[in-house]
């Protein structure tokens, strides 16, 4: 048989657990588990959706595909602006919390939940190409079918023409009601190419 | 004289046959006010997006709502570069027309989650009550149970054994 003591334990322990089932609903609308490290991503994806085939060789007249997405770690709903920009070696890259100089050709626009992301397409191509010696010369940067001025000029370095196609990301500031630099970018090399005779 | 009014006639139908493009036309400045507003509408609809969030609301079905929007202005955007002025006016109406009923579902959202949100003492004082409840029963219980323990204790006798 059991002693008085026994029972007093074993009511005082469904005491505990019973106030504590009652007390759950209440401490879920209270107590909020601190969520991990804030950030966002950014990345681009090749023609075929992976991190490869990434265009290179580029010349005018066509056209070349890539995905930029972005996933939103934030703790909430978040405004992004992706802005394409084009430069050669002389151009500035952003730098940390700076965005590049370069003017921007091209935007688009994406609503991310928190723990969500968003990919979108992205198309460019190059027109008014000149080759004057060892200088390539490029007037126009077309982004999603948008020709964009840009006369960008690149020295012939060993047997390459290169410019860079970056994507800086953008994020909506509400307090501001202006987008501010998010301190993430993706960029790609391209060698422009003449095209053949 | 009649020949001077079949000039005249001439003159006024070559005028407005060329007049009309001019008065149909958009103009840059129509254009660029039209994607401008655009943009302060979308981002209107967005702010009313985090504060429906912030009330608890899902705003999920919003933000794909607000995508689209953010599309129309891209196109319209884009068209505007492209030296496009109608088309850069109908695709920001579009993002404006979108973005407004955006926000308007957001607002909703956000007005539902506030009623919700009177649910909360609800369930705080479920809890309260019910804990409250609960130990006064078990301390009832417990009163019993020990009388019980000690009328069996008076009334058990010890065995003896031969």
């Amino acid at each position: 048989m059991w002693r008085l003591e026994d029972y007093r334990v074993v009511f005082v322990a469904v005491g505990l657990v019973g106030v504590l089932l009652f007390a759950v609903p209440s401490l879920a609308l209270v107590v909020h588990l601190p969520g991990g490290e804030r950030f966002s991503e950014l990345w681009v994806l090749g023609s075929g959706h992976m991190a490869e085939g990434y265009p290179y060789n580029v010349r005018a007249g066509e056209s070349y595909q890539v995905y930029v997405g972005v996933g939103n770690h934030l703790g909430g709903s978040a405004y992004y602006l992706v802005q394409a920009k084009l430069r050669n070696w002389s151009e500035a890259l952003p730098d940390g919390s700076v965005p590049s100089p370069v003017a921007a050709t091209g935007k688009m626009r994406g609503f991310v939940a928190d723990g969500q992301s968003w990919e979108g397409a992205v198309s460019f191509g190059f027109g008014g190409v000149a080759f004057e010696g060892n200088t390539c010369r490029v007037g126009v940067f077309r982004v999603n079918g948008v020709a964009f001025q840009v006369d960008k000029t690149a020295d012939l370095n060993g047997t390459e023409y290169a410019f860079e196609v970056f994507w800086e990301l953008w994020l909506y500031n509400r307090s501001e009601g202006m987008f501010d630099y998010h301190g993430r970018y993706v960029a790609l090399w391209l060698n422009m190419t003449a095209p053949p005779e | 004289m009649r020949w001077w009014v079949n000039i005249l006639a001439v003159l006024a139908v070559v005028c407005l046959v060329f007049s009309v493009p001019f008065g149909l036309a958009v103009g840059a400045a129509e254009a660029a006010v039209a994607v401008s507003d655009a943009d302060t509408a979308l981002r209107g609809a967005f702010d009313a997006v985090l504060d429906a969030e912030a009330a608890g609301a899902n705003v999920s079905a919003v933000l794909v709502s607000l995508g689209w929007a953010g599309g129309n202005l891209t196109l319209a955007e884009g068209a505007f570069q492209g030296g496009d002025y109608a088309g850069a006016v109908a695709a920001a109406d579009a993002c404006s027309a979108l973005a407004g009923a955006a926000a308007g579902e957001a607002d909703g959202l956000r007005v539902n989650a506030v009623a919700a949100a009177g649910l909360w003492w609800q369930t705080v004082a479920f809890s309260v009550v019910g804990a409250c409840v609960f130990v006064v029963v078990l301390a009832l219980v417990w009163r019993w149970l020990r009388r019980v323990y000690g009328r069996r204790i008076v009334a058990s006798r010890p065995e003896v054994l031969a």
